[in-house]
């Protein structure tokens, strides 16, 4: 799976989860200042991005991940 | 206080609109409560909830960042998780948003990356002029009713007072609000400003200062940063025309960095003993409770000062007045007595078995009636400066009529009266008609003596004359050249006298003798019986080593003392290097006091004071004042310890030669500031005769620092 392809889909997640419009999120935003999410929602995007891409990730530096493009690359590590 | 401060806390205690940024829409979580708080406080102002990514908060419209609302803000409250602080405070900043209340966690408190993230907080504020409360606290609330700002996560907003309370802890807020909302007692300004990477407690304390809505400010303190600088802020605040009281809890007490030190006033010069001292001579009254701080604060909020000391105690009960009248007297109130007209007056509005003595007994069956008339004549005597009435309840005890009574009789009184119904279910209709008439009120009736008595130490506080430093003629230049080139640590006994010497302190003629002759040489100068003390870099303690000789009388006497001494110390240390001896005369026997000094890392110098030689280790019986110190510090220092009196000539002895004693302390005080290489100081003992004999440095250790 490609760099772009995964970053698509982390967006995609984070509309559902976040309940946002795509044209608000790009890779710079970040998940609490532009996104609004709270904590219990940071929770949901790790167990969401997980879901989508069938993957386990290391829970606290999942948490740790500020924004959408770090999300990606993120999640990146873990797709084969 | 400069007008940008100023102008800085106006902005957070009365902002015309308020952003807070990173609401949520979840209610019971800090960042929804905030701005509910805000709301539901009545707010004077415009609120604007910040919350990316929600249309609104509680039906008010919403924005995803602070820069898209188009008015000014003057506050922004920052509800974010802390590790986006900075980019919420950087976006106020660019926005013109005057001030910031930080209420997240995780900077200084949690360890080195949370110091980082608070500088560059400090970094954002100093760039963009922002005023900031926080981080790590609860909030800010004002009930002045021109802004009725309750910026904070604290349950209910408190009534609107004239007690102002501010506090380091955010957690302890929440349980004060509480308190005192359960004792009727409201505030005009409540803050928590947490990690104070912002506005101090010092800043706070100049604007309530200042703040015609506060007569009394209470404090919360968990670390002093700059103890002078409250010290002196604390000064200005407490006396002259605007004076007004502070009552301070200071937490956080510390032996364990008293016991790493190694000299008597190093070990007794804790920062608890120093911050005593720094409240004292700032007039800040120190309390340990929360009980004891609103039982003095209601008494000063609500009751006008007393002009004396004098009390009177009109009660329905013998015991509680007897518990009352020692309580008064332990506590250094007088029990008044009355005048002539008084007593006529109660012995005739009173039965014949009450007493009419004070404290007034109106006997068990007392009603309203009979307290009325008996507060009434005792409330108006010349000689009583405020009236403590204390109620039991019996069953013929009226006490709704008696509260009302007491209400209307202190209504047309200028004198401070405080209540104590003792009990606390049948006597609380009573203290309720009490309490909201501001008549303070006491469960027990010792706790009101306690009360009066810390009145007390403010009224005094405002009659004691403070004078400005004024140096002392001492030769600085030849003690900087004593200690210029030596090494850190203890200085030789010949140098450290030396020292105190330039400073004009009274120090025996001695000489650093190398042999017996010298030595014999030296003592035919200056006289007989001599003294001969040994000086070697390895000897601490001298009489260990039998290391000192008293009372030679001759030539003879001491070199053969001189040859003696070498000879026992070359058999008991023989590592010692002796690199000679002190000879010094005879010093006159006298009172032995200790005189100290330290370099604390927050104080800076400080000064201690107390009864010296073998009782500084028994009775601890001390004081401490910051270096240097004026003529009235000086004063206050030598009278504050217990065993004053001794030095006053107790039992028919005669007095010791305080104004010597006080000299001394004033020129050793401007020692320890000139010369910042001296870390620790003891003249244990300073010998003071009589004033005609005065006073003379016995022994002395000083340490520098490299």
């Amino acid at each position: 799976m490609d760099k772009s392809e995964i970053q698509e889909r982390v967006i995609k997640v984070v509309c559902q989860v976040l309940n946002t419009d795509k044209d608000m999120v790009e890779p710079s935003s970040n998940f609490v200042f532009d996104l609004g999410a709270e904590s219990t929602q940071s929770v949901q995007l790790v167990a969401a991005f997980e879901e989508e891409f069938g993957i386990e990730m290391e829970g606290e530096a999942a948490l740790s991940v500020q924004t959408v493009g770090e999300a990606a690359d993120f999640v990146a590590k873990y797709v084969k | 206080m400069d007008q940008n401060k100023i102008d800085g806390l106006d902005s957070i205690f009365y902002p015309k609109s308020v952003a807070v940024t990173g609401v949520t829409q979840t209610p019971g979580t800090v960042p929804y409560d905030i701005f509910y708080n805000i709301l539901a406080s009545g707010y004077k102002g415009v609120l604007y909830p910040v919350a990316p990514g929600k249309k609104s908060i509680s039906a008010v419209k919403a924005y995803r960042y602070v820069s898209d609302i188009e008015a000014d803000v003057d506050l922004a409250v920052i509800v974010f998780p802390a590790m986006v602080v900075e980019k919420a405070l950087e976006m106020c900043g660019k926005k013109g948003v005057k001030a910031a209340i930080i209420i997240s966690a995780g900077f200084r408190e949690v360890g080195p990356e949370g110091i980082k993230r608070e500088q560059r907080i400090k970094d954002i504020c100093a760039e963009y002029n922002i005023s900031l409360i926080g981080p790590n606290c609860l909030g800010v609330i004002n009930t002045d009713p021109t802004s009725m700002l309750n910026a904070s996560f604290a349950r209910k907003m408190p009534s609107e007072d004239r007690i102002a309370f501010l506090s380091q802890s955010g957690a302890l807020c929440t349980a004060v609000l509480d308190y005192a909302r359960g004792k009727n007692i409201g505030f005009s300004k409540f803050v928590s400003f947490g990690n104070m990477a912002g506005v101090t407690e010092i800043d706070l304390l100049h604007y309530l200062h200042q703040d015609e809505k506060t007569d009394v400010i209470l404090l919360y303190l968990e670390e002093l940063r700059d103890g002078r600088g409250l010290m002196e802020a604390a000064k200005k605040i407490t006396r002259g025309e605007n004076a007004k009281p502070i009552l301070a809890i200071k937490s956080g007490r510390t032996p364990q960095g008293a016991d790493a030190a190694s000299s008597h006033t190093g070990s007794l010069a804790g920062e608890d003993s120093i911050c005593d001292a720094v409240f004292r001579e700032a007039g800040i009254i120190r309390v340990n409770t929360l009980d004891a701080m609103f039982n003095a604060a209601i008494l000063l909020a609500y009751q006008p000062m007393p002009a004396g000391n004098r009390v009177a105690i009109v009660t329905n009960a013998g015991g509680p007045g007897v518990m009352a009248t020692d309580a008064a007297v332990s506590w250094n109130l007088d029990i008044a007595r009355f005048e002539p007209k008084t007593t006529a007056k109660l012995q005739e509005s009173l039965p014949a078995v009450a007493n009419i003595k004070n404290p007034v007994d109106v006997i068990g069956d007392a009603r309203s009636d009979r307290y009325e008339a008996a507060l009434d004549a005792v409330i108006k005597d010349a000689n009583v400066d405020q009236t403590l009435v204390i109620l039991t309840p019996q069953s013929m005890t009226d006490i709704q009529e008696i509260a009302r009574g007491i209400v209307k009789v202190q209504e047309k009184s200028n004198k401070p009266m405080a209540c104590s119904f003792m009990g606390a279910s049948d006597v609380q209709v009573g203290v309720d008609i009490l309490e909201r008439a501001h008549i303070p009120h006491y469960i027990l009736p010792e706790l009101a003596c306690k009360a009066m008595a810390n009145v007390q130490r403010i009224c005094k506080w405002r009659q004691t004359d403070l004078t400005d430093f004024a140096p002392l003629p001492v030769d600085k230049a030849a003690a900087q050249a004593i200690i210029k080139d030596l090494p850190k640590g203890y200085l030789r006994e010949d140098q450290a006298l030396d020292v105190l010497k330039a400073y004009g302190l009274p120090v025996p003629e001695h000489k650093l003798c190398k042999n017996a002759d010298e030595a014999v040489a030296f003592a035919e100068k200056i006289g007989y019986p001599a003294v001969l003390r040994v000086i070697s870099p390895q000897i601490v303690h001298k009489f260990d080593v039998k290391g000192v000789a008293l009372g030679l009388k001759n030539a003879e006497q001491l070199k053969k003392a001189y040859e003696d001494m070498v000879a026992h110390i070359g058999n008991v240390l023989p590592e010692a290097e002796i690199t000679g001896m002190l000879v010094r005369g005879m010093i006159p026997a006298g009172h032995e006091v200790i005189l100290g000094a330290k370099r604390d890392p927050v104080f800076g110098p400080t000064l201690m004071f107390g009864l010296g030689g073998l009782f500084v280790e028994v009775f601890k019986d001390v004081t401490f004042a910051l270096a240097p110190i004026d003529e009235g510090a000086a004063s206050r220092m030598v009278r504050e310890i217990k065993a004053v009196s001794i030095l006053q000539g107790a039992r028919g002895t005669k007095a010791a030669d305080m104004a010597g004693i006080e000299e001394c302390l004033r020129r050793l005080g401007q020692m320890v500031s000139d010369l910042d290489r001296i870390s620790e100081l003891d003249i244990n003992p300073l010998l003071v005769g009589p004033a005609e004999q005065g006073s003379a440095v016995a022994d002395v250790r000083i340490r520098l620092d490299g």
